[in-house]
This record gives structure tokens, C-alpha cells and sequence, in this order.
């Protein structure tokens, strides 16, 4: 478990972190969302005591990452991908990490394969592709066996299959009981391998709950019904208290009531209906809803010549 | 799927220290290339260039006048490439560090090993046995390679205890011995000096994290310190002169027991080296504050 206890980090003016708390539990995929820039890579870097917070504290299992007596065994990480020498083969760079914690040999190998880098382990890292070094890094988390793990965006510069991969192996390591914490921006990814989430902006928690909560709490449910007669479907559909919008065509956005009144409205009203579908608000979208305001650099569409 | 089947042992006792960081430590510095060749680059510019201006001085005794024949000492020619050496060992200890910050691998590091005394010192400790043992060899190598080619231009050894003017009046290039007064200690301080100056570099890099940086200020200790000190008034550099780290390693290389127009100027070799050996020691120091205080 990783329990986060009003934790505050500044960068000179900036606050990049501010009194956020937070659980991370056992046995479950956590997703760490927040936009580029919300503080995600420096919450990470407090975890592992890397940056000191200036206030606020924070606990692996209820000790701090400097007290533990073998870190690598306890947690593993993927912070940067790219953080390696590139002219040092993968074998030998997993080597001199497994020495610092007293890791056989033969546990290298072990995490090669499992991230399937066996064949090009003695090639200098400089040389691998993107995909390849986030598997290095996954490799990296990994040797210690530990019982907790986080992941930085992990699922950057893989092709779809890494990406299935990533997805399925976060999922059976949660599986064993082990705390799994993945901060990611990409929100459609989590919430096809996260169950919990802890979202934040600007630095400060916005939610820290369960995905299927997230969505539901945060979206109004709508119906897309098409119709070849939608005007009249509009009007009765309104006399029976429903909120109803044109869209494209000859469909309509409902929200109010649920599917089966709508049904139940038009066979009354003698309407034939084309569609019915209830619209399941994607994770992205709740997502830029609630971070919209803590978002540091919006992109502008350009609207003039700046003087 | 399975996913972290493991043979990995579990382990009751004790917790990475610097045991564990040693071992790790000296995998990262033989898997890269640069090491190699940088040592390579040690041995031969030791070994070749002390052999190269040796021959060159040997060839041109019967021409060289009174003021150079009674400079003339056979094992600081020896030691030539010491000159070249200090650079690429300087270069190395800084690398070591700021190659990881560069990287950004000494996040990994500092979380493998979360007391961060024990990285530094760890680091101290696999690159200063290295150059230890390359340079003594490359020194000690050089020393009688040196000495061949002064046999080998006729060269012979001054009876010992010959004075200044013996040595001025000899009809061939003197030639040391290892056990001539001074010869083993001044080519063992040579090491010495090459070690000194690569914990001096390994510090600067904790201190600066930054590579062009760290070699600036080291090669600005080295080279351009002493042509600053040079500008000043006499009678202030006079007094200074003997402390810049160059002419600390000149002292310790130099016999002077033959009076020289070092003599005076020059510490004492062990003065030096323990000058030396306290200049590393304040810098690893300030290098290993930042290294704790600054976040990683």
C-alpha cells in the first residue's frame, strides 16, 4: 500500500505538488492520471525518495523509501525509460542493478525473458527503440520480485501488441497482491487496465476513487435515438420530461430518462425507432471535463496576428 | 499468463550498502566502452610519450648546455606522459557522474541504493583502485622503459651521491635507478597524483552534475589557473604558486634532492601529495552535501 499524506513539493515559485493525499491498495491497478505537467513524474519521484517534499510525507507499506533495508525487493519502478547509458549492454545494465540489492545472476535472465529482450540482451541500450527500452524498464521494476510497483507513463512508444502486453501483465501482477501504481495521461488506456484512480491537476487531488465511480459520478447519461419521425418523437419524448437535443440527421440526444421509457413513449405515440443507445461517457472525456480548469498549457486556436 | 514466476531468493539480513554498491558500481564502469578506452589511452600515452621525450633528451645531450644538463632528471622525464594522463583520468571520474545525470540513470541508482554517502563513496572507491592500479603500472613501466632508452643512447648511471656538477660534467645522459635516492618514490607518487586528481574530478561532478562543466572547471584547476596566477605580482604568486595542484603533482614527481631551480619553489613530495590529498577531500565533501541536499 502507498499512502500519500498532504504532500507538497515547490520548484523555486512553482508548486508542483499541492497537500495532495491519497491510498494506493494491494492487489489492484491504480491509475495516476493527471495532464502533462500536473505533478504525476514528481509525485512519483517523492514515493521513491528521490525528491524531498516540503511538506507532507509519504509511505510504502507505512515506511518511508529511505528506510527500507532493500529497496529493489520492495518496490520497483519505471520512472524514465530512456535513463540508462546507452552505451551499456541490457544484460549488463540490469546486472549492476541487481547487484545493489544483492540479486543473483540468474534473476537477470529471468526478467529478460519475461519481457522478451533474451535475444537482444547484449546489445548496447542506445541502440533500442523506444518499446524496447520501456521493456528494459519494465525488466528493471521487476527484478527484485517486489511487492509494489510503479509505472511512469509505461505503455509510451509501444506498438499495439506492447501495449496488450503492458495492459495484461499490470493486470495478473496486480493479481499476485502486489500494489500496482501507473500514471498515465492517456485516460482511454486507463480505464482499460486500471480499477482505481487518482486523478489530479495543477498538483492538487481531484478524485481518488474507482473508475466505474469516476465515470458514473462525473456523467450525465444520454440516449442517441434516431427516428425517421424525430420531430414528433422530440415533442413527445419532452411532454414526458425529458431533455432533448437534435443531432445529426434524424437522431436525437436524450438525457433524463432512461432507455426503456423512451421506448415505452414512441410505441405509445405509434413512432418507429431506427436506434436506441444508451452513450457510455469514455474516461477521456469525464477526464478533460474535470481537468479543463487545472490544465497548464491549453492549446489556442489561432485567431489573429499578434501585434 | 504467468508473469513473475521467480528464483529469486529472499533475504532476511542486513541491507544494501556499500558492499552491494561496489560490486555494482564496477559492472557499470568495465560494460562501457569509454572506460577502456581511457585507460588504453593511460597506459600508452604513460608508457609512449615518456619513452618518446626521453630519446628526444637523450639524443641531444652532448648539445645541451649547463643551466638544462643540471635540470635534467631522468625519472621525471620518465613520467612525461603523466601531462597527458591527467586530463583523460580527470575526465573519467567526472564522467562517472555526470554521464549518470546526464542519463538520468542516478535516479536509478539513488533508488537502489537510498543512502546517497554510500553511492559516492562506493564511486570513490571502484575508480581510485582502478587508476591505482593503472597508473602504478603504467609509472612504474614507463620508469624503465625510460631508463632503457637512456641505455640505449649510452646513457649511464652517476655514482651515488654525485653532485650537481658530476652530473653537469657527465659525457653521457645520467641514468636512475629505482633505487637511486627518490627515483621509487617520485614514480609511485605519479600514481598517486593521477588518483588524487580523479576523486578531485569525481567530486566536481557531484558538485556541477554536469559533464562540459565538470571538465571545465577540473582542465580550468589544471591549466588556466596557474597562467591566471601568473599575471599577479611576483611577490604575491611566489607565494602561491607552490599550492596550485599542478605544481603539487610537479613536487611530487620531481627528485629534489638534487637541487634543482625547483628547490624552494616546490613543496615536498609528501606535503604535496597530502596538499593534494586535502584538496580532495574538501571537494568530495562539498560534492557529497549537494549530492544529499539538491534533490536527485
Amino acid at each position: 500500500m502507498i499512502e500519500a499524506t498532504r504532500l507538497s513539493k515547490s520548484y523555486g515559485r512553482t508548486r508542483a505538488v499541492d497537500g495532495l493525499s491519497f491510498e494506493v491498495r494491494a492487489g489492484v491497478v491504480t491509475g495516476f492520471l493527471g495532464p502533462n505537467g500536473s505533478g504525476k513524474s514528481t509525485t512519483m519521484r517523492m514515493i521513491m525518495g528521490l525528491d524531498r517534499p516540503n511538506a507532507g510525507d509519504v509511505t510504502l507499506d507505512g515506511r518511508r523509501y529511505h528506510d527500507l533495508k532493500w529497496p529493489l525487493r520492495e518496490v520497483g519502478a519505471l520512472l524514465e525509460a530512456t535513463a540508462v547509458h546507452p552505451g551499456r549492454s541490457a544484460r549488463n545494465h540490469l546486472l549492476s542493478l541487481a547487484q545493489t540489492n544483492a540479486i543473483q545472476k540468474e534473476r537477470v535472465d529471468e526478467v529478460l525473458e519475461l519481457v522478451g529482450l533474451t535475444a537482444v540482451a547484449g546489445r548496447k541500450v542506445g541502440k533500442y527503440s523506444l518499446g524496447m527500452s520501456q521493456r528494459l524498464g519494465i525488466a528493471s521494476a521487476l527484478l527484485g520480485d517486489p511487492g509494489v510497483l510503479l509505472f511512469d507513463e509505461p505503455i509510451n512508444g509501444l506498438d499495439p501488441e506492447g501495449i496488450l502486453w503492458v495492459r495484461n501483465l499490470l493486470k495478473s501482477l496486480a493479481g499476485e497482491g502486489r500494489t500496482i501504481f501507473v500514471s498515465s495521461h492517456l485516460m482511454s488506456e486507463m480505464s482499460l487496465s486500471a480499477t482505481d484512480l487518482v486523478v489530479i491537476g495543477r498538483g492538487k487531488l481531484i478524485a481518488d476513487t474507482t473508475v466505474d465511480d469516476f465515470i458514473r459520478s462525473n456523467t450525465v447519461a444520454t440516449v442517441l435515438v434516431r427516428s425517421p419521425e424525430a420531430g414528433r418523437l422530440a415533442d413527445a419524448l419532452s411532454s414526458i420530461g425529458a431533455s432533448v437535443t437534435r443531432g445529426e440527421g434524424d437522431s436525437l440526444l436524450v438525457t433524463k430518462v432512461d432507455p426503456a421509457r423512451i421506448g415505452d413513449a414512441a410505441h405509445a405515440a405509434g413512432i418507429a425507432l431506427h436506434e436506441l443507445s444508451p452513450q457510455q461517457a469514455s474516461l477521456e472525456e469525464v477526464f478533460m471535463e474535470l481537468t479543463s480548469d487545472s490544465v497548464d498549457f491549453h492549446g489556442h486556436a489561432r485567431v489573429g496576428v499578434a501585434s | 499468463m504467468t508473469t513473475v514466476a521467480t528464483t529469486l531468493a529472499p533475504i532476511e539480513r542486513g541491507r544494501a550498502g556499500l558492499r552491494e554498491e561496489i560490486l555494482s558500481e564496477w559492472t557499470k564502469l568495465r560494460s562501457v566502452r569509454s572506460t577502456w578506452i581511457a585507460l588504453v589511452v593511460v597506459v600508452v600515452a604513460g608508457i609512449g610519450l615518456s619513452a618518446l621525450v626521453t630519446n628526444i633528451e637523450a639524443g641531444r645531450w652532448a648539445g645541451l648546455g649547463v643551466v638544462d644538463r643540471a635540470q635534467f632528471d631522468p625519472v621525471r622525464f620518465s613520467q612525461t606522459g603523466e601531462f597527458i594522463s591527467q586530463f583523460v583520468v580527470g575526465v573519467l571520474g567526472a564522467l562517472i557522474v555526470t554521464s549518470e545525470y546526464a542519463t538520468g540513470s542516478i535516479r536509478t541508482t539513488l533508488a537502489t541504493i537510498p543512502r546517497r554517502t554510500t553511492v559516492l563513496a562506493a564511486k570513490g572507491i571502484v575508480i581510485a583502485a582502478v587508476i591505482f592500479v593503472v597508473a602504478e603500472l603504467t609509472a612504474f613501466a614507463s620508469f624503465f622503459v625510460s631508463q632503457a632508452v637512456l641505455m640505449a643512447h649510452g646513457g649511464k648511471a652517476l655514482p651515488s651521491g654525485s653532485s650537481i656538477v658530476a652530473q653537469i660534467k657527465s659525457p653521457t645522459i645520467p641514468v636512475a635507478s629505482i633505487t637511486s635516492t627518490g627515483a621509487a618514490r617520485a614514480v609511485f607518487l605519479c600514481g598517486v597524483y593521477l588518483v588524487l586528481l580523479t576523486i578531485i574530478a569525481l567530486g566536481i561532478g557531484f558538485m556541477l552534475r554536469h559533464t562540459a562543466g565538470a571538465i571545465s572547471l577540473y582542465v580550468g584547476l589544471l591549466l588556466v589557473l596557474p597562467l591566471i596566477i601568473q599575471i599577479l605580482p611576483s611577490s604575491i604568486s611566489n607565494s602561491i604558486e607552490r599550492y596550485l595542484p599542478s605544481n603539487l603533482g610537479l613536487a611530487m614527481i620531481v627528485v629534489t634532492t638534487r637541487k634543482t631551480d625547483f628547490a624552494g619553489v616546490l613543496m615536498s613530495p609528501w606535503a604535496a601529495a597530502g596538499t593534494l590529498a586535502l584538496y580532495a577531500a574538501v571537494i568530495v565533501v562539498v560534492g557529497g552535501w549537494v549530492l544529499v541536499r539538491r534533490d536527485a
